[in-house]
C-alpha cells in the first residue's frame, strides 16, 4: 500500500447551476413537508373567521366598509402575525434545541443557506395561508354582492406583514433556541401590534401612518367607488415590512458560523440594506399629507392614481333628477324618496337646484367620521351630495329616518349658503324652518346636526333663543308670503348680510 | 469466550449517594424542573412582571373601550400562562413515561408551583399602579389561562402549548369588543363574579388534571 501525496490533490468540478437550483429546489421541498406552520392553519383560519371576518358582516356591502375593520384597522394582521411569529420562532431554533446546529455549521451547505431554507418554507406557508384565507373572505364578499373595488394593495400590506413577522421570529429562534422563543414571538408579535394600535389610534398623521394598524386618513369612502385606492402609503408599508424582514434574516448571516466571510458580508450588507429600507419608509411615511382622495407621499406619488374612476350615473325622477354612482345603485330610491320635501319646499325659489348629482367625499382628518357639506353650483343648479362621506348604510341605515334627515339637513344647509360651518344666525334660522318644513321638527334637529359634525349650541337642543325665535316666525307664515320673502333676500342671506332681526 | 455467570442474579447499579429520602426528592424535583427549563420559565415570569410594573407605571394603555385598556394586562397575564403550559413539554420521552413512577406527582408540583409563581410576579408587577379588576381578577385570568395552556399541551403538545393562550387572547379581545357576557370569557366579568371564577377553575383544573396524568403530547411535529 503506497500513499500518492505527491500527486496534486483533484478538486471537484464546481456544481452546474441547475444542480445547485435543484439541490436548493429538494431542500426547501424537505422543509416543507417536515414544517410546522400547516398545522396551526386550520386554527389560524378559525381565527380569522372569528375576529376578522364575522364583525365586518354588520355593515353595508362595500368593499371600503366591509374591509376597514379587518384591512385598516389591520385585524387580520392582528390574527395570524403571533401565530406566524411563534412558529417561525418555534422552526429557527429548531437546530438550537436538537443540539444539531454544529452538525450543520460542517455540512456542504452554509448554515445562513440552510436556515433561509426553513425560514423559506415557515414564510411560504404563512404568507399563502393568509391570501388563501384573504382570498376566500372577499371572494365570500364579492358572492354576496359587495360594491366598489377591493383593496388590493392593503392585502399585500397584510402579506409583508406576515412576512416581516415571520422573519422577526425566526432571527429570535435561531439567537434564543428554547422552547421559550416561540411563546415570547408570538406574544412579543401581539404585544407590538397592541402598542402599533395605541400609536396608530393617537396619531392621525407622521412616522406613526407607517404603522400597518393605522387606519387614520387612508381607508375612507369613496376609495375604489369614486376614485381608486392609493398605493402611496401601502407602498411606503411594504417597504418598511420587508426592510424589516431583510433585517432580521440578514443578522442570521452574521454569526461566524453562518458561513463563509464572504457569505457574512453580504448578510451584513443584506442587514443593512433592511435597516435603510425600513428608515427609509418611516420618514416617506412622515412626509403625507392628506390629499383629497387619502394620504399622498410626494416621492411616491402617481398622478395618474387622481383620476376619478369613469362612470355612468344611475338616476332617477321625473323632475327632480337624482343621479349616483352605480355602486350606490341600491341607495337610489331612499336618497331620492329623502330629498323630495326639501325639493318641494325651495321650489321656485332663486338658486334652487334642478337635480342632484352625487360628488366624491373627500378624505378628512381620522377614520371619515362626519359628514361633508353638500354644494349647489353650475347653470342651471345642481346639488352636489358628497354621499360617501355620511357613510349613510353603515351607520344608521335608511329604516330609521336618520340618513334621510342627515341629507334633507345638508340640502337646506347648503341652500341656505351656510358652506361647511354652522352659517350665520339668520342662515341658522331659515335652514331650521326649511327643516320644519320638511316634517323635521326644531326639537329634532339639533341631535341631526351633531349627527353630520355640524356645531350646534345649547340653545339647540331645547329649540330655543333668538335663532329658534325667528325660525318658529318664518315657519309660521303662510307658505306664498315665506317664498316672496326668500325670494327676495336669499341672495343676502347666502352672502352673510342678513341678521335676525331683518327676518319677517 | 463463555456465557458462564449469565444466570446469576444481576448486581445492583451503584447507586447515587442519597443522605436522606428527603435529599433524594429534592433531587428528583430539581433533576425534573431542570430538564422542564424551570429556571428559565421563572426567569420569563420575572421579566412579564417587570414588563406589567412598566405598562402600569408609565401608564401604557390601548385608547378605546374596555377591551383595549384590557389588552396589555391580560396580554401579559396569557403570555405568563403560556410560559408555565410550555414546562409541560418533556424532552425524554417514552423512556421517563416509562420509568417515571413519581412523574405524575413532579408535574403536578411543577404546575402549582410555576402557576402560583406567575401570579406571584404579577401580583408584584400590579403593584406600579391600578391593574384593571385588580388581583382577584388577575389571579382568575391567569388561572384559566393556565388551564387552556395546558389543555392545549395535552392536545397539540408541550411544545405548541403556547397556542392556546394565544387563541384565547384573540377570542377574548374580540369577544370583550363584542360585549360578550358569557362567562367563558371570564376577563370580561367583574373580579368577584362566580361565574367566570368558576369557568376559569374548572379549565385549570381539567387541564392541570390531563397533564397530570397524562403529561403533555408528544406527536407534535417539531
Amino acid at each position: 500500500m503506497t500513499t500518492a501525496t505527491d500527486s496534486p490533490v483533484r478538486r471537484l468540478p464546481p456544481p452546474a447551476g441547475g444542480a445547485v437550483a435543484l439541490t436548493a429546489a429538494r431542500l426547501l421541498w424537505l422543509e416543507l413537508r417536515r414544517n410546522t406552520m400547516p398545522w396551526l392553519l386550520p386554527l389560524i383560519a378559525a381565527l380569522l373567521w372569528f375576529d376578522s371576518y364575522r364583525p365586518s358582516t354588520g355593515v353595508a356591502p362595500y368593499w371600503v366598509l366591509r374591509t376597514f375593520w379587518n384591512m385598516g384597522q389591520g385585524h387580520t394582521i392582528v390574527d395570524v402575525a403571533p401565530f406566524v411569529a411563534g412558529v417561525a420562532a418555534w422552526m429557527g431554533s429548531r437546530d438550537g434545541r436538537r443540539g444539531t446546529a454544529d452538525l450543520l455549521t460542517a455540512a456542504a451547505r452554509p448554515r445562513w443557506a440552510v436556515q433561509l431554507a426553513t425560514w423559506a418554507a415557515t414564510a411560504i406557508w404563512a404568507v399563502g395561508g393568509y391570501l388563501v384565507f384573504v382570498g376566500v373572505m372577499f371572494a365570500v364578499y364579492a358572492y354576496q354582492g359587495a360594491r366598489g373595488e377591493p383593496p388590493w394593495w392593503w392585502v399585500a400590506v397584510g402579506a409583508a406583514a406576515v412576512l416581516a413577522f415571520s422573519a422577526a421570529g425566526f432571527a429570535l429562534g435561531a439567537l434564543y433556541p428554547s422552547r421559550f422563543a416561540a411563546p415570547l414571538a408570538a406574544f412579543g408579535a401581539l404585544l407590538a401590534m397592541g402598542t402599533s394600535s395605541q400609536i396608530g389610534f393617537s396619531h392621525t398623521s407622521g412616522w406613526a401612518q407607517i404603522l400597518p394598524t393605522n387606519s387614520h386618513g387612508n381607508f375612507q369612502p369613496d376609495s375604489g367607488m369614486l376614485y381608486p385606492w392609493l398605493p402611496d402609503l401601502a407602498i411606503a408599508r411594504i417597504m418598511f415590512l420587508a426592510g424589516i424582514a431583510v433585517a432580521a434574516l440578514g443578522a442570521l448571516g452574521l454569526p461566524a458560523a453562518a458561513g463563509g466571510q464572504r457569505l457574512r458580508r453580504a448578510a451584513g450588507a443584506a442587514a443593512l440594506a433592511g435597516v435603510a429600507a425600513a428608515g427609509t419608509a418611516v420618514g416617506l411615511a412622515d412626509t403625507a399629507r392628506l390629499g383629497p382622495q387619502g394620504l399622498v407621499i410626494p416621492a411616491l406619488h402617481d398622478a395618474a392614481n387622481d383620476r376619478p374612476i369613469a362612470y355612468t350615473p344611475v338616476c332617477a325622477g321625473a323632475g327632480f333628477r337624482v343621479c349616483l354612482n352605480p355602486y350606490y345603485r341600491t341607495d337610489l330610491a331612499h336618497v331620492t324618496a329623502a330629498l323630495a320635501p326639501v325639493v318641494r319646499e325651495v321650489a321656485g325659489l332663486p338658486g334652487a337646484p334642478v337635480g342632484a348629482a352625487q360628488t366624491a367625499a373627500r378624505y378628512s382628518a381620522g377614520e371619515g367620521q362626519g359628514a361633508q357639506a353638500m354644494t349647489i353650483s353650475g347653470h342651471p343648479p345642481v346639488l352636489g351630495m358628497p354621499l360617501g362621506a355620511l357613510g349613510l348604510p353603515a351607520a344608521s341605515g335608511w329604516a330609521h329616518g336618520v340618513a334621510a334627515g342627515q341629507l334633507r339637513l345638508l340640502f337646506v344647509h347648503a341652500f341656505a349658503g351656510a358652506g361647511s360651518g354652522a352659517g350665520t344666525p339668520a342662515q341658522q334660522a331659515v335652514q331650521a324652518a326649511l327643516l320644519r318644513g320638511t316634517g323635521i321638527p326644531f326639537v329634532m334637529q339639533s341631535k341631526l346636526l351633531s349627527s353630520v359634525g355640524l356645531p350646534g349650541s345649547k340653545a339647540a337642543l331645547t329649540a330655543t333663543g333668538p335663532v329658534y325665535a325667528a325660525a318658529r316666525r318664518l315657519a309660521a307664515l303662510p307658505p306664498a308670503a315665506r317664498d316672496a320673502w326668500l325670494a327676495a333676500h336669499l341672495g343676502a342671506l347666502r352672502a352673510g348680510h342678513l341678521t335676525l332681526a331683518q327676518l319677517p | 469466550m463463555t456465557a458462564a455467570g449469565v444466570h446469576q442474579p444481576v448486581r445492583q447499579a451503584a447507586r447515587a449517594p442519597v443522605r436522606s429520602p428527603a435529599l433524594g426528592w429534592l433531587r428528583l424535583a430539581y433533576l425534573y424542573l431542570i430538564s422542564r427549563r424551570a429556571p428559565a420559565a421563572l426567569a420569563l415570569l420575572a421579566a412579564l412582571g417587570a414588563l406589567l410594573w412598566a405598562a402600569l407605571h408609565w401608564q401604557w394603555s390601548i385608547a378605546g373601550g374596555p377591551a383595549a385598556k384590557l389588552v396589555i394586562p391580560l396580554t401579559i397575564e396569557a403570555g405568563a400562562a403560556a410560559a408555565v403550559a410550555v414546562t409541560a413539554h418533556g424532552p425524554f420521552g417514552e423512556p421517563e413515561r416509562a420509568t417515571g413512577r413519581w412523574l405524575p406527582c413532579l408535574r403536578l408540583g411543577a404546575i402549582v408551583a410555576l402557576t402560583a409563581a406567575a401570579a406571584g410576579v404579577l401580583a408584584a408587577g400590579a403593584a406600579a399602579g391600578s391593574l384593571p379588576g385588580g388581583f382577584l381578577a388577575m389571579l382568575r385570568n391567569v388561572a384559566g389561562i393556565t388551564g387552556i395552556g395546558l389543555l392545549s399541551a395535552a392536545v397539540v403538545g408541550g411544545a405548541l402549548a403556547w397556542t392556546g393562550p394565544m387563541a384565547y387572547l384573540v377570542l377574548t379581545e374580540t369577544a370583550l369588543a363584542g360585549h360578550a357576557t358569557t362567562p367563558w370569557v371570564w376577563p370580561a366579568r367583574p373580579p368577584h363574579d362566580t361565574g367566570g371564577a368558576l369557568c376559569a377553575a374548572g379549565v385549570l383544573a381539567a387541564g392541570t388534571l390531563l397533564v397530570t396524568v397524562r403529561g403533555a403530547r408528544e406527536s407534535v411535529r417539531d
